[in-house]
């Protein structure tokens, strides 16, 4: 196997590195971490990786809006890599405050290619940062992650955050999204019925969990499967089970990769 | 003899201008510390500088040097260390052996006064010193753990204070948003309500970390000639003079009050953290130390003195957050974020590297020296040039003190009114034993990854309270450290001593509920005035305890800290010596939870106790007084931390939980709340007390625990000696029945317990 190397973007604030580090280093593929002032002085080029992963965490704290200072520097240093890096189909990924910034960048959900801001995430409806356990429902056939995800798959996966809540700029762009197959992840129970809070732990449009652009190749979601990877990181009885939430999404991302030839 | 600036005149003073001196210029000194100043700059044959007399206030506060506890602290706790204790009360954090290539650091830490006047700034910065006091002993920070006791007047809105409502609020709010911010997971911790805290909350913030061996950062300077480096965050006004008013009884209008608080900024600690890392482990640093009380003037004397230095600091080279501070001022700002780096010259452009390459401001502020006295200049001037064993050398007082007679008391007892599902649902639904998500579901404890058992534990959104909470520590490996914080007060309150060990009997029950070994110990002690006998005997009673239980449960106390002077109008708070303990974990996939697992499973009591009411939460919700604390059998404890693990760890058991605040009951129910399986239990042959002593009796050293009928007798015969009961079995149904002596106490839904356990703080939080 040609040696695979996704990008694992950074900034000060940035603080779930670590866990999307170890999770693509245990399935044998090889990140590495890019600081956006390694970007800026042009010291590093995203060109050289297959795949980019923005973590979550509190990018510049988020003390202006969630993601806003990350998304700015990212098109200032880095615009037209990151368009043709998603032309070329390449997986693109955000959790959390990365969905955050995804969404300030325009790329998320994109729905005329011209990478305009149409979505934010808001403050969650119960006015609360939400630490829980949450249940998705994978509920298209994303073509990066049914490489390993078998669709309608009800999986378990963590939240933490404060603005998670899915709102778009006018109520066209749902049909639009819903049309164009783009959601990917919604909150459910347990048993993959919509639910209200707690289920759905910040109040988002349609249970909306997880977005992608219409080609499917630019991801963001609030749940974390970064912090789900091994079979004891999850909660309740799936913790007896065999696989884990993320063991699942990381290994779609590389089966994704190498049978594109990315 | 040596021309200074800003030198005030105290050589001639009497004693009367001496006080009012310090009182003027914010000492906090007494007019014995006063006297032995002035004699000693008699002596030097000059007048002390402002700088100075600054900074003899700081060094010489209860806060750096610890002058009321000291004798007390040496006599109770030399020496209680194991062969795996690295670092026992030396630099700013414990650190214990992990396995031969890693070692742990831990440190738990009180915020007190700081959080009672600005209660979002001082608990946030509470969380951010302890995490320095990780970091600078050279270890990635892991976990995040606090303790927080609050008063009970949740309706009142007193004019010389904040409300206790606005106070948890934000002390919530304060951890909440830097621990998230920063990244490091809050997985572990207390929340305790007495009316005793209104007026003083308590807010004590603890931290692990890991650290390679070989890496562990000293905090002192590696020689003479090496570069002092200020890293991390600007040095401001905010927090001045926070030791010395730590160390007074408070008083309204004190005009120390705001500015004593330091502002806290986790955007600057998280790249401070990774930079300090990366030139740790490239083996950059001789030394470091965090600037936390005392500012600059307590970390940099620290060093240099460790190191057998002198030292020698310019001030006009520090970077301050605004013009025109005074040179006392930068010495003795409690600004956050700043870390003191000692260096070899040739290190001094790869670590300026590093930092910039995180975007952390550094300056290089001096350096050691041969000789024994610290040096400042600002602008040309020596500002103050004093021997570090002059500094340091603060008074020690063995002040009076009462301790308390042991024994419970004997007194009338109301006739049984058989109310028990009444009193039952008051218990489970009262502050201390209720569910704790209104708060700690605020904080995030599953970042980085690694958390394995959660504050919460079940059915996801329906969970129920673990016991201890397990991180794994080490990338290559399986293992975990366990971790358990926490005070029983309603216990110390009445018996300082036996209310103590009872404390540590249940973290380390905690700890072997979750699969762990009880390894180390760090207390943090807050305490009312000790110029009060009765409340400087509880310390020593609380100390001996320690000292005591630790040494039976061979138990290392590797950090600590005293907080005095929580006293609130008079009246000063119960004793409350916070524990907070680790265990060890060989395998994170052996460590259990609280909840029943499988209907048909034995339930079964392991331990003894006496049963007595006194200091339970039961005895507070029906209004009856409490004398004195049971006393716990360390002995019969020691036995249970062996063989319990053994049956753990071969898989005799597969929940567990332990017997605390809300007795009996309350542990049963929080067991079937995880996954709502009922059960059924008798309580007929655990003792031949009273129903509502068995109910709710919160001594002893009791573990519930799930066994499958088929491994019963194995676990019998494995826990030898220790008294086990069958009480009962998992129900496959929703509902709870208790029995005592062939009468059936009731029959319930849990869930009707469940609802109000879940919503005991939803009028608090």
């Amino acid at each position: 196997m040609e040696d695979i190397k996704i990008a694992i973007l950074r900034m000060e604030g940035t603080n779930n590195e670590e866990e999307v580090y170890s999770a693509f280093k245990n399935l044998g593929v090889s990140p590495e971490f890019v600081h956006i002032k390694e970007l800026e002085s042009k010291k590093k080029s995203l060109e050289n990786f297959q795949g980019i992963f923005i973590p979550g965490g509190f990018s510049a704290g988020d003390y202006v809006r969630a993601g806003v200072i990350f998304a700015q520097r990212l098109i200032k240093s880095s615009w037209n890599e990151i368009r043709r890096f998603t032309e070329e189909k390449k997986p693109l990924i955000g959790t959390c405050n990365g969905f955050q910034i995804l969404s300030e960048m325009g790329l998320l959900p994109d729905i005329n290619g011209k990478a305009e801001k149409s979505m934010v995430l808001s403050v969650n409806k119960s006015g609360k940062f939400e630490c829980r356990t949450t249940y998705i429902k994978f509920s298209n056939k994303n073509p990066i992650l049914s490489n390993g995800i078998n669709t309608g798959s009800i999986l378990q996966a963590p939240v933490a955050h404060k603005e998670g809540q899915v709102m778009f700029k006018d109520p066209n762009i749902l049909d639009e999204i819903i049309q164009n197959n783009q959601i990917v992840f919604q909150y459910t129970d347990a048993q993959g019925k919509f639910g209200e809070y707690p289920w759905n732990p910040n109040g988002s449009i349609n249970g909306i969990a997880g977005l992608s652009n219409r080609e499917g190749n630019v991801i963001g979601m609030m749940p974390h499967p970064e912090r789900a990877f091994d079979i004891f990181n999850m909660s309740g009885r799936e913790r007896e089970g065999k696989i884990s939430t993320g063991k699942l999404f990381f290994a779609s991302i590389i089966e994704y990769i190498k049978s594109h030839a990315i | 003899m040596v021309k200074m600036k800003n030198t005030i005149l105290i050589t001639d003073l009497n004693n009367e201008s001496l006080l009012e001196l310090s009182h003027s210029m914010g000492l906090s000194l007494n007019i014995e510390e006063m006297i032995r100043l002035r004699n000693y700059f008699r002596y030097l044959g000059r007048e002390p500088t402002d700088v100075e007399l600054q900074a003899m206030g700081q060094a010489w506060s209860e806060h750096c040097c610890y002058k009321s506890s000291k004798l007390y602290l040496k006599r109770y706790f030399e020496n209680l260390k194991t062969e795996n204790t690295i670092l026992q009360m030396e630099d700013d954090a414990g650190v214990m052996g992990l396995d031969q290539d890693y070692a742990y650091v831990l440190k738990m830490e009180t915020h007190n006064h700081p959080s009672a006047v600005e209660p979002y700034g001082g608990a946030a910065t509470g969380v951010g010193g302890i995490l320095r006091d990780i970091l600078c002993m050279g270890a990635q920070p892991v976990a995040v753990l606090d303790s927080l006791y609050f008063g009970t007047d949740f309706e009142d809105k007193p004019e010389d204070r904040l409300t206790t409502r606005f106070v948890i609020e934000n002390v919530v709010g304060g951890i909440r948003d830097y621990g998230n911010r920063v990244g490091i997971p809050t997985v572990s911790g207390s929340v305790n309500f007495h009316e005793g805290f209104t007026g003083s909350p308590l807010v004590n913030a603890g931290c692990l970390g890991i650290a390679r061996r070989d890496e562990i950062c000293r905090s002192r300077v590696g020689g003479i000639d090496e570069i002092l480096i200020l890293a991390g965050g600007r040095t401001g006004r905010d927090g001045i003079h926070g030791v010395n008013f730590a160390s007074r009884v408070q008083e309204s209008g004190d005009k120390d009050r705001n500015r004593a608080v330091q502002l806290g900024n986790p955007i600057i600690k998280e790249p401070l953290i990774h930079a300090v890392l990366e030139a740790n482990s490239k083996k950059l640093i001789s030394g470091m130390k965090d600037l936390g009380g005392g500012g600059l003037s307590s970390s940099a004397g620290e060093m240099c003195l460790a190191g057998n230095c002198g030292g020698e600091i310019h001030l006009d080279r520090i970077i301050t957050k605004e013009k025109g501070m005074k040179p006392w001022e930068i010495w003795i700002s409690e600004s956050q974020e700043r870390m003191l780096l000692s260096v070899k010259k040739e290190n001094l452009k790869e670590i300026q590297d590093i930092f910039n390459s995180w975007d952390v401001e550094t300056s290089v502020i001096g350096n050691s020296v041969s000789g024994k006295n610290m040096k400042l200049i600002y602008e040309d001037e020596i500002v103050m040039d004093l021997p570090l064993q002059f500094l340091t050398s603060g008074p020690i007082y063995a002040r009076p003190f009462k301790t308390r007679k042991e024994g419970v008391k004997i007194y009338p007892f109301p006739v049984e009114k058989e109310d028990y599902l009444e009193r039952i649902k008051e218990v489970i639904s009262s502050p201390n034993v209720c569910a704790r998500f209104n708060i700690v579901r605020q904080y995030d404890h599953t970042v980085r990854g690694n958390t394995i058992v959660k504050p919460f534990t079940g059915t996801p959104n329906s969970e129920t309270h673990s016991d201890g909470n397990v991180i794994k520590v080490i990338d290559e490996g399986r293992k975990g450290l366990v971790l358990t914080a926490g005070c029983n007060v309603n216990a110390t309150v009445v018996d300082a001593y036996n209310g103590t060990i009872n404390t540590l009997s249940e973290a380390v029950r905690n700890i072997i509920c979750s699969g762990g070994k009880p390894d180390s110990v760090v207390d943090s002690l807050s305490f009312g005035n000790p110029e009060n006998p009765a409340v400087l005997g509880q310390f020593v009673d609380s100390l001996k305890a320690i000292s005591d239980f630790c040494k039976e449960m061979h138990l290392p106390v590797v950090a600590g800290n005293v907080s005095f002077y929580n006293n609130y109008r008079g009246t000063d708070i119960p004793p409350s010596p916070n524990i907070m303990m680790v265990g060890i974990i060989d395998d994170v996939k052996d460590c259990i939870t609280t909840e029943f697992k499988t209907p048909g499973n034995l339930i079964v009591l392991i331990g003894s106790s006496n049963y007595d009411l006194s200091g339970s939460v039961y005895m507070k919700s029906i209004g009856y007084p409490s004398h004195g604390f049971e006393k716990t059998n360390v002995q019969e404890l020691r036995l249970i931390k062996e063989n319990v693990q053994k049956c753990i760890s071969n898989k005799l058991i597969v929940s567990a939980h332990d017997v605390s605040s809300g007795g009996l009951i309350s542990t049963i129910l929080e067991m079937c709340f995880g996954y709502e399986l009922g059960a059924s239990i008798d309580l007929s042959y655990i003792s031949n007390s009273r129903t509502y002593n068995k109910l709710f009796a919160e001594g002893g050293n009791r573990i519930v625990a799930e066994v499958s009928p088929d491994n019963i007798q194995k676990l019998t015969k494995m826990l030898g000696d220790i008294r086990v009961e069958i009480m009962g079995k998992v129900l496959d149904s929703r509902t709870i029945d208790v029995s005592d002596s062939g009468r059936l106490l009731f029959n319930e839904d849990i869930l009707s317990f469940k609802t109000l356990w879940e919503k005991g703080l939803d009028n608090i939080i």
